[in-house]
């Protein structure tokens, strides 16, 4: 029972990060419709422009974050503006697939920024661990949990009281309506694309920091760890990606414990094609899909 | 104020508008009415800049609209209603007032924080009084989706004049209504016309067209047939011909 516990706790820690990539893309879909498969990607180019940094000229770890949101970000507009912008907005098809093909120029990029593959990252702080009776905690995962928990946070203000959020859910709700009350979809949807590479940014140094290691694999892993939590909690549904986030940790560190190492992913899988049967909509989407309403509705 | 010059719309081979010309006047309430597929929505369509015109020029305040992307002639002052009613269903009646009214204000004269929060002292006081005009002062915090279908309407309407627009295009703001709705909303649009606003209505309920509009521009095949005051218009042989049939009345 110990264990059980334990590995829920590692769990929920490790699944806040992926909560965070899974809102990413739950807020493009809620806002454009659209599925952006490069945000991994474009993350995994942040990390590697902060890790270029901080090989070269072996900066501050907390600037070498700050490097890493700032390369996301432009990469992320990069992104916006050849896959998503207004003019292709009504060919949901091309988005998709040119986000796909420009996940290709992003690795390449990476591995020429630096061709060794795999690159030290730093952490914030060294490592700690926390014992509260017979658990513990180590403080890389405690203070990604607390970042996520904060994301999150911020994430409700911005959409729900801010100026900037209430544009965003008019574009997501009725993208033409919004443009004849004056809304500028197009720069609304940049924003957003800055908002969720923020995010993703944070998202990837956490979980980067606690593994002290790059690859340009990441992009791949970022990628799939964010539709899989979303695909779990149901698509464009801001709780259900937290939710979604939180239990695949959970499912991935109760596996890695009882079955071992080698079963980790497939099990997540398992659970995956198991929602997939019965709750397709996932588990916050699932509603939606009986009212015939449309997910994305949800933001 | 707002000038149609010979304005041509073709979708593939389809004329659905062919050389309109509309002259609207400052402060008129001017109908445009035709029977059905005669290219009225696709006037205003192309008034709002959803697709650009074939040919022809659309001139609103002097200034030549060729170009301006459809949330820009917002700010430009020109607002519009939707046929089938498009609200934001899950924002609150309060919420989608804020957007269009926001929308409208020019952004830079606001300090940043206000721009940010995007609600300041002076858009609550103007989205109250709207509010009030269109009797939804109660529904403020109610979800638009859950409003019924009158209400929904209103604020349908309440949300263009929130963006205090200088022409406002109503797209059959009578659609689905009974005759007392259409009363109140002939009230409404007066009372929108006397703070000022110059109105375009395209509708097919005689009655509100008939009791509300100064002139009346009747179009079929995406031509002008006729023109006049709801007088002439009704007692005109060509439009009794295209759109009540053979006898003058009311089809409602």
């Amino acid at each position: 029972m110990t264990d059980f516990l334990q590995n829920c706790i590692d769990g929920v820690m490790i699944g806040s990060s992926y909560a965070l990539l899974a809102l990413g893309f739950t807020i493009i879909f809620g806002v454009m419709r659209r599925l952006n498969l490069s945000f991994g990607p474009t993350i995994m180019l942040g990390a590697f422009g902060g890790a270029w940094l901080y090989l070269h000229f072996n900066i501050n770890p907390w600037l070498v974050l700050l490097a890493c949101i700032v390369f996301t970000v432009a990469a992320g507009v990069y992104v916006e503006r050849l896959c998503f912008n207004a003019i292709k907005r009504n060919v949901a098809i091309t988005s998709m697939v040119s986000s796909f093909v420009i996940w290709m120029q992003l690795e390449e990029i990476a591995i020429h920024i630096l061709p060794d593959r795999t690159s030290p990252f730093p952490p914030l702080f060294a490592s700690l661990s926390f014992e509260a009776g017979p658990f513990y905690v180590r403080s890389e995962y405690l203070f990604m949990f607390a970042v996520a928990v904060a994301a999150v946070f911020a994430v409700e203000r911005i959409l729900h009281r801010t100026w900037f959020g209430l544009r965003l859910r008019a574009v997501a709700e009725d993208p033409r309506a919004a443009a004849y009350m004056g809304i500028n979809a197009g720069r609304v949807s940049v924003y957003a694309f800055v908002l969720v590479s923020v995010l993703g940014a944070v998202a990837g140094y956490l979980i980067l920091a606690a593994d002290q290691q790059v690859t340009p694999f990441f992009g791949l892993w970022a990628t799939f760890k964010g539709l899989i939590a979303m695909m779990l909690g149901g698509m464009g549904s801001l709780p259900g990606a937290i939710i979604g986030g939180l239990l695949l940790g959970v499912i991935e560190t109760q596996s890695l414990w009882y079955f071992g190492n080698e079963y980790k992913d497939l099990a997540a899988y398992l659970v995956l094609f198991l929602m997939l049967i019965a709750r397709p909509g996932g588990i916050m989407g699932q509603r939606l899909v009986e009212r015939r309403r449309l997910a994305f509705r949800r933001v | 104020m707002l000038e149609l010059k010979g304005v041509t719309k073709r979708f593939g081979g389809v004329q659905a508008v062919n050389g309109l010309d509309i002259s609207v006047a400052e402060n008129e309430i001017f109908g445009l009415i035709g029977p059905n597929g005669s290219g009225k929505s696709t006037t205003v369509n192309l008034i709002c800049g959803i697709y650009p015109v074939t040919a022809g020029e659309i001139v609103f305040n002097g200034k030549n609209l060729a170009g301006l992307p459809p949330h820009k002639r917002l700010r430009a002052g020109i607002a519009r209603t939707f046929q089938n009613i498009r609200l934001f269903p899950n924002l609150t009646v309060w919420q989608n007032l804020l957007v269009a009214r926001n929308s409208m204000e020019d952004v830079h004269s606001q300090s940043f924080l206000a721009r940010w929060l995007g609600e300041t002292r002076h858009t609550r006081g103007e989205i109250e009084s709207i509010l009030e005009f269109s009797d939804l002062a109660d529904k403020a915090d109610d979800l638009a989706s859950n409003l019924a279908f009158g209400e929904q309407r209103r604020l349908e309407l309440a949300r263009a004049a929130a963006a205090k627009p200088r022409l406002l295009l109503l797209d059959e703001p009578a659609a689905g209504m009974n005759r007392e709705e259409v009363q109140d909303l002939i009230h409404r649009v007066r009372g929108l016309r006397d703070s000022g606003i110059t109105i375009l209505l395209v509708e097919h309920v005689m009655q509100l067209v008939m009791n509300v509009t100064d002139r009346i521009c009747v179009i079929n095949f995406g031509q002008k047939i006729a023109q006049g005051t709801p007088d002439e218009i009704q007692n005109h042989s060509a439009v009794q011909e295209a759109y009540f049939g053979t006898t003058a009345g009311d089809p409602d």
